[in-house]
């Protein structure tokens, strides 16, 4: 059936909500194989139909054959389009969850455009954040509205050294446990180091 | 408890239609729960926005010279990490709508130009925006790349329900608020006064959310 | 919005604290605040009473609803009424929760409160469900909810917002068909040769 390989690139979107798994370019090149051919198809089929003046002729017995060609092209496109555009609104929450550094793990499952568009869209938000205020903003932090100063937090890496905004250094090993500035450690949550301890 | 810390406020110019610093935030706090609640987005706040992160980074700078033993610094650091709650979070509302609805915001902003009506946007977020739209674009022409003449031109653009139910807050007596209750006909008329609170669809209100009359609650 | 969010908003309303400090005027970027003198009653944020509080800096005065037989009368009062009854605060629900959760030695007979507010909650919250179902059964597009605090309207979001929403569009997409005239919309293919015509 037409379109059925396109969706099931939807059905990999819906099954993988919130995490980016490999990019599927098998399915999307025979997706876009199918989409090819039913054009060139099309086009003949068209220029059969028409009369001198470009109109579709209904009674000509390749028309019905032809609405049906031009819908799976378009429910193909739409298929293509929203996968696409889908992985990037998942790849535009990670920029918020991890900074503009993505995970060796995340990078691994993206095509060489998402990535590129993942740079331009890092480079873009940095810019409009340093355009706020006279120094710039950073709309990474201070995600949830504060409840206290202090918060205690659970290190859930290795992950060494660590300079506080005072100059204090801290050593962050696995399960280690410490008491810091709410501000101090918000990064570190959302990507995963700390976890907060309520 | 010693009185060493000695912090005060950036004296505000007068010309800012005199709103003082106390009135600065309750604007934004109005206009975050409106960004907050409505479909679509509303006209910038930037002036006061700039004014705000001005007296917070002052108040940062301050904060440096004092002891973290005196206990008001710990009173002062709370009360900034409000405020940048505040505004942050306002400002990742703003962009959150940008990236959804950026063809439709875009398209606006153009015809708010061409009638000489002030932009929604300010100049920052504008080149966001379209910055934001060229890398969509440009990411969607190298994957049709293999067959150029079949993008889907006539996709639909994405657009916010401006039919949507909200909640609003009136701020003075109003009359004769035509409710757009979906059927042609029979329009309801309603009234509200001062402080009452209504359940009602965003597109009925929005021209009285702009001018300030209501707000989102 | 989230609870935490609701909080937010809750804890900017004033309080009365006996400091058990001295201490000039501070000057917040939201305002002045103080000047402290021990054991004399000033008025501070919700927020700051708590950061006060939990320093033992302070005691917190209730506010002068926080009180069983006020609050016993406000629910008689709920339950005689169909409709919703004005709340003595805006934020009751929040502020209740914030002051017996942190200054329970500060309010006498806090466990009497806490199940009275609590029922005050279930029988507005009762009310509010019948509310819903009227609205959808009758497909109202607008309603009055004065003496809604925050936090209940906020319980109704977003399943009544949305369920409206849905309605709207029913009543529309209704209005549109009985306007229509007959005849099936033009597919046509934006860059391929035919143009189809009906």
């Amino acid at each position: 059936m037409f379109a059925e390989k396109a969706c099931n690139l939807i059905k990999e979107l819906s099954r993988n909500e919130g995490v980016l798994p490999p990019y599927n370019m098998d399915l999307v090149k025979e997706v876009c194989t199918e989409i090819k051919l039913l054009d060139e198809q099309n086009k003949s089929d068209g220029a059969a139909v028409a009369n001198e003046s470009g109109i579709a002729n209904y009674s000509n017995e390749l028309y019905p054959t032809l609405r049906v060609g031009v819908a799976a092209v378009k429910r193909n496109v739409r298929c293509l389009m929203a996968y696409h555009y889908n992985r990037l609104r998942t790849l535009r929450t990670m920029r918020w969850e991890f900074g503009s550094v993505l995970p060796p793990d995340v990078k691994a499952n993206l095509n060489s455009n998402e990535i590129e568009w993942f740079s331009k869209y890092s480079r873009s938000l940095t810019k409009y954040m340093m355009s706020l205020g006279d120094e710039g903003l950073n709309l990474g932090v201070n995600l949830r509205p504060p409840k206290s100063l202090y918060i205690e937090v659970r290190c859930l890496v290795d992950y060494g050294k660590y300079e506080l905004s005072d100059g204090t250094v801290l050593l962050l090993k696995k399960d280690s446990r410490h008491f810091l500035p709410r501000s101090e450690c918000e990064e570190l949550i959302t990507q995963g180091v700390f976890q907060h301890i309520v | 408890m010693d009185d060493t810390l000695e912090i005060d406020n950036l004296a505000v110019s007068e010309s800012e239609d005199e709103l003082s610093l106390e009135q600065m935030i309750e604007v934004i706090e109005e206009a975050w729960l409106n960004e907050k609640f409505a479909p679509e987005i509303l006209p910038h706040k930037t002036e006061i926005v700039e004014l705000l992160l001005g007296q917070i980074t002052h108040m940062e700078e301050q904060l440096q010279q004092v002891s973290s033993t005196d206990f008001k610094k710990g009173i002062h650091q709370m009360e900034l990490d409000r405020l940048k709650y505040l505004v942050t979070s306002y400002l990742r509302m703003r962009l959150e709508k940008i990236e959804t609805f950026f063809t439709l915001i875009l398209k606006q902003e153009q015809q708010r130009t061409e009638k000489n009506e002030e932009p929604y946007l300010n100049p920052n977020e504008f080149e966001f925006a379209q910055e934001y739209e060229q890398s969509i674009k440009d990411h969607f022409e190298s994957i049709m790349s293999f067959c150029p003449n079949v993008m889907d031109t006539e996709a639909q653009i994405i657009s916010p329900n401006v039919n949507s139910m909200i909640i609003l807050k009136s701020k003075k007596n109003i009359e004769g608020i035509t409710v757009d209750d979906g059927n042609a006909e029979n329009n309801d008329l309603i009234d509200l006064t001062s402080g009452s609170q209504i359940l009602i669809n965003y597109n009925s209100i929005a021209s009285l959310l702009k001018n300030g009359d209501v707000h989102l609650i | 919005m989230d609870p935490d969010e609701v909080e937010f908003w809750a804890e900017k309303t004033p309080i009365q604290i006996i400091p058990s400090f001295n201490s000039q005027t501070m000057f917040l970027i939201g305002g002045d605040i103080g000047p402290f003198r021990a054991s004399i009653p000033t008025r501070v944020p919700l927020w700051m009473a708590i950061h006060l509080k939990k320093q033992q800096q302070c005691k917190i005065i209730p506010p002068d609803w926080l009180d069983v037989e006020i609050l016993t009368n406000v629910k008689e009062q709920e339950k005689d009424n169909k409709s919703f009854v004005k709340m003595p605060s805006e934020h009751y629900m929040v502020e209740a929760k914030l002051i017996l959760g942190n200054a329970a030695d500060d309010i006498p007979r806090v466990d009497e409160i806490r199940t009275i507010i609590k029922d005050i909650w279930d029988i507005r919250m009762s009310k509010l469900r019948s509310s819903m179902d009227l609205m959808i059964k009758n497909s109202s597009m607008y309603a009055a909810v004065d003496n809604l605090t925050l936090m209940e309207m906020n319980s109704i979001r977003p399943i009544l917002p949305n369920a409206l929403d849905q309605i709207y569009r029913m009543k529309t997409i209704k209005r549109g068909l009985t306007g229509r005239t007959q005849g099936t919309s033009i597919l046509s293919h934006s860059k391929s040769t035919v143009s189809f015509n009906s």
